[in-house]
């Protein structure tokens, strides 16, 4: 009878220590290398390559966001763009670039989706279709980010003070996909009025944004108000991915950088 | 009559184990441990036991789970050998060269350490023994100021009298930012026969900033982050920090003050 | 006497030049129609390319055009909508959504400027 106690009394401590470890806090923030992956797994998730991973570190500071975004097409959202092997082998997507024949860096950027996995065994693959397999990139996140600003929280660098200094270039234009376009005129900055009262008036700056971005990327996709204050933006809509929260969670620095928008003290 | 004693007891037994962690204080000593063991096991290695109460005397909560980005639930941060030696995680300090009191702290992980290097490996990855854990606790909290029934460190009180102060910034990590200022108490209407519940915000982003609660543990809104007692044990809303780390929730009359007449 | 014979060698003369450059002379609209019909076809391809490239490289500038330009700008973007659907495959795709953003835009800026 004893043990049968024991036993209860075990089975009755077991879970609630369990339970209360598994409970969610806070979760983990994703490591400078890590913050802004896409996983694309659409179709992927059976077949006989893995979902793909993609890292916008690289990327973004070489290109300009509106280039992919708009010029090429992709979505703004994991799978939103439904990218097939098909296009990408049809020099669309990431075939815009990724054909073996366009020059980054002065190197031909390998190409994607081609003929090239079969070459070498399936190498090439797995520089993106890498989920789950223990690829090493090409390019050292530590390596690359070396000499550039410090910045809080994501990729742990100041992107807008790298461009600043002249250390990025980010490229806006790609020969047979870009259209010549003039210059941007750009709409003037404004302040946005929190609705919680003690917190800074956040300055939403349109100069920095169509910088590197256009407008399309934002207008009326992300943005459809045609009149200030036409829509309430709250920021629980926006940690969870509306608004500012479509770049500004996974991409652009995250909202956890609350000083970067709420600059001005309340007088 | 008698028939019903065991199992009444058993049920009670039942109710009040669910949530024991977060209500009784746990010796003081062992309070606030927490045991990485993720990849422990793989790499041949002895779980590693973080103390909470040693580092939370030298720096604020902010500047190792914002700046450093530890997460608040056990297993969740992923902490590795190479995040460590990468200046991650516990590396951001344990790296040879961040000083503490004139002192490099001792670097975190090593790929292959040598025999004489395996004692620096212990003093994580080790059980360690529960009677010299209590010594040293005993020693390290000799002058601070101590509460309750099992005589818990009240660190707001060692703050207060300047026995403790914690750092904010750690160099090559931390980027300064103007503080937000928000001491807004919030009071939280109790649902029961308890007094409502009296929320200081200048309390808690003293050692918190915004970004340790917002929004991960109170979504924004009002009424957003609301959650029963039984919630709270479990490790929900407060209880990411009360009951783990913070003072456990034995001690109703700390938040649960008692209505202004 | 002599000059019937002197125009019928002119005659032959001529002929015999007609004949010799007639590899290098341009081809009359009659030639054309027989041999190559993929011209045409070329060139209605390349239109809507240009039509496209036309339509779409305002964006940066579509705060400072007038009502009746962006107008004009939506309506001829309704126009190559069907065109660049009628591609299909990977390139139909991708042009139509980049079509899409820019009619967007434009209808966008219009009704901000009617609202006010």
């Amino acid at each position: 009878m004893r043990r049968i106690w024991f036993a209860m009394l075990f089975a009755a401590l077991l879970p609630a220590v369990a339970h209360a470890q598994q409970a969610s806090g806070k979760k983990r923030r994703p490591l400078p290398p890590e913050f802004g992956r896409v996983v694309l797994d659409k179709g992927l998730d059976k077949g006989p390559v893995a979902p793909v991973v993609f890292d916008h570190w690289l990327h973004r500071a070489k290109y300009t966001c509106r280039l992919c975004h708009v010029d090429i097409g992709f979505a703004m959202t994991p799978n939103g763009t439904n990218i097939k092997a098909s296009d990408n082998a049809a020099g669309f997507f990431c075939g815009a670039c990724h054909n073996g024949k366009t020059l980054a860096g002065g190197k031909k950027v390998f190409e994607s989706c081609g003929g090239a996995g079969s070459a070498d065994k399936g190498a090439t693959c797995l520089r993106c279709h890498s989920l789950g397999k223990n690829v090493k990139p090409e390019h050292d996140f530590a390596t690359f980010t070396r000499g550039l600003p410090r910045g809080r929280f994501g990729n742990g660098v100041d992107w807008e003070k790298a461009e600043e200094m002249g250390l990025i270039k980010p490229v806006d234009f790609l020969e047979g996909i870009s259209i010549p376009r003039k210059s941007l005129t750009a709409q003037k900055d404004f302040a946005l009025s929190p609705r919680l009262p003690g917190m800074p008036e956040i300055t939403f700056s349109h100069a920095k944004h169509t910088v590197w971005n256009g407008c399309e990327l934002c207008h009326p996709e992300i943005f459809s108000a045609v009149k200030k204050g036409q829509v309430k933006y709250t920021m629980s809509e926006i940690f969870d991915g509306k608004y500012c929260g479509v770049c500004h969670v996974n991409v652009a620095f995250p909202l956890q950088d609350c000083q970067r928008c709420h600059v001005k003290p309340v007088q | 009559m008698r028939r019903l004693v065991r199992p009444a007891a058993a049920l009670l037994l039942l109710a009040l184990a669910r949530d024991a962690p977060a209500w009784n204080s746990e010796p003081p000593a062992d309070f606030g441990r927490v045991v990485l063991s993720n990849f422990t096991a793989k790499a041949g290695m002895a779980p590693a036991q973080f103390d909470h109460w040693r580092h939370r005397a030298r720096h604020t909560c902010r500047v190792c789970h914002v700046d450093v980005g530890f997460a608040m639930a056990i297993r969740e941060t992923k902490v590795s050998a190479s995040t460590n030696q990468s200046g991650f995680h516990c590396g951001a300090c344990h790296n040879g060269q961040v000083s503490h009191a004139g002192k490099p702290i001792f670097a975190a992980c090593e790929s292959s350490p040598k025999k004489a290097e395996e004692a620096r490996c212990k003093r994580c990855h080790a059980m360690g023994d529960p009677a010299q854990r209590r010594k040293d606790f005993e020693a390290f909290a000799a002058d601070l100021p101590r509460k309750g029934r099992s005589g818990e460190v009240d660190w707001e009180e060692a703050e207060a009298r300047g026995r403790i102060r914690l750092l904010d910034y750690i160099e090559g990590v931390s980027i300064p930012r103007t503080a937000i200022k928000m001491d807004k108490d919030v009071t939280i209407a109790s649902q029961g026969w308890m007094t409502d519940v009296r929320f200081s915000h200048k309390k808690h982003a003293v050692w918190n900033g915004c970004e340790v609660c917002h929004p991960e543990i109170f979504p924004n809104g009002p009424g957003a982050g609301r959650r029963s007692m039984q919630q709270i044990s479990a490790g929900e809303s407060c209880g990411a920090c009360h009951g783990k780390v913070a003072f456990s929730l034995g001690d109703c009359r700390r938040c649960h003050v008692k209505a202004v007449e | 006497m002599h000059r019937p014979y002197v125009t019928i060698v002119a005659v032959v003369l001529a002929a015999l030049a007609w004949l010799a450059t007639s590899s290098t002379r341009p081809l009359g609209p009659s030639m054309a129609l027989a041999e190559v019909p993929a011209p045409a076809k070329t060139s209605a391809r390349d239109g809507w390319r240009k039509e496209f490239e036309e339509v779409c490289a305002r964006t940066q500038d579509a705060m400072t055009l007038s009502t009746s330009e962006l107008r004009s700008l939506v309506e001829r973007c309704d126009i190559l909508k069907p065109a660049l659907e009628a591609l299909g495959g990977s390139e139909g795709k991708v042009y139509v959504k980049r079509l899409l953003a820019c009619r967007n835009l434009y209808a966008y800026v219009l009704e901000s400027r009617q609202v006010q």
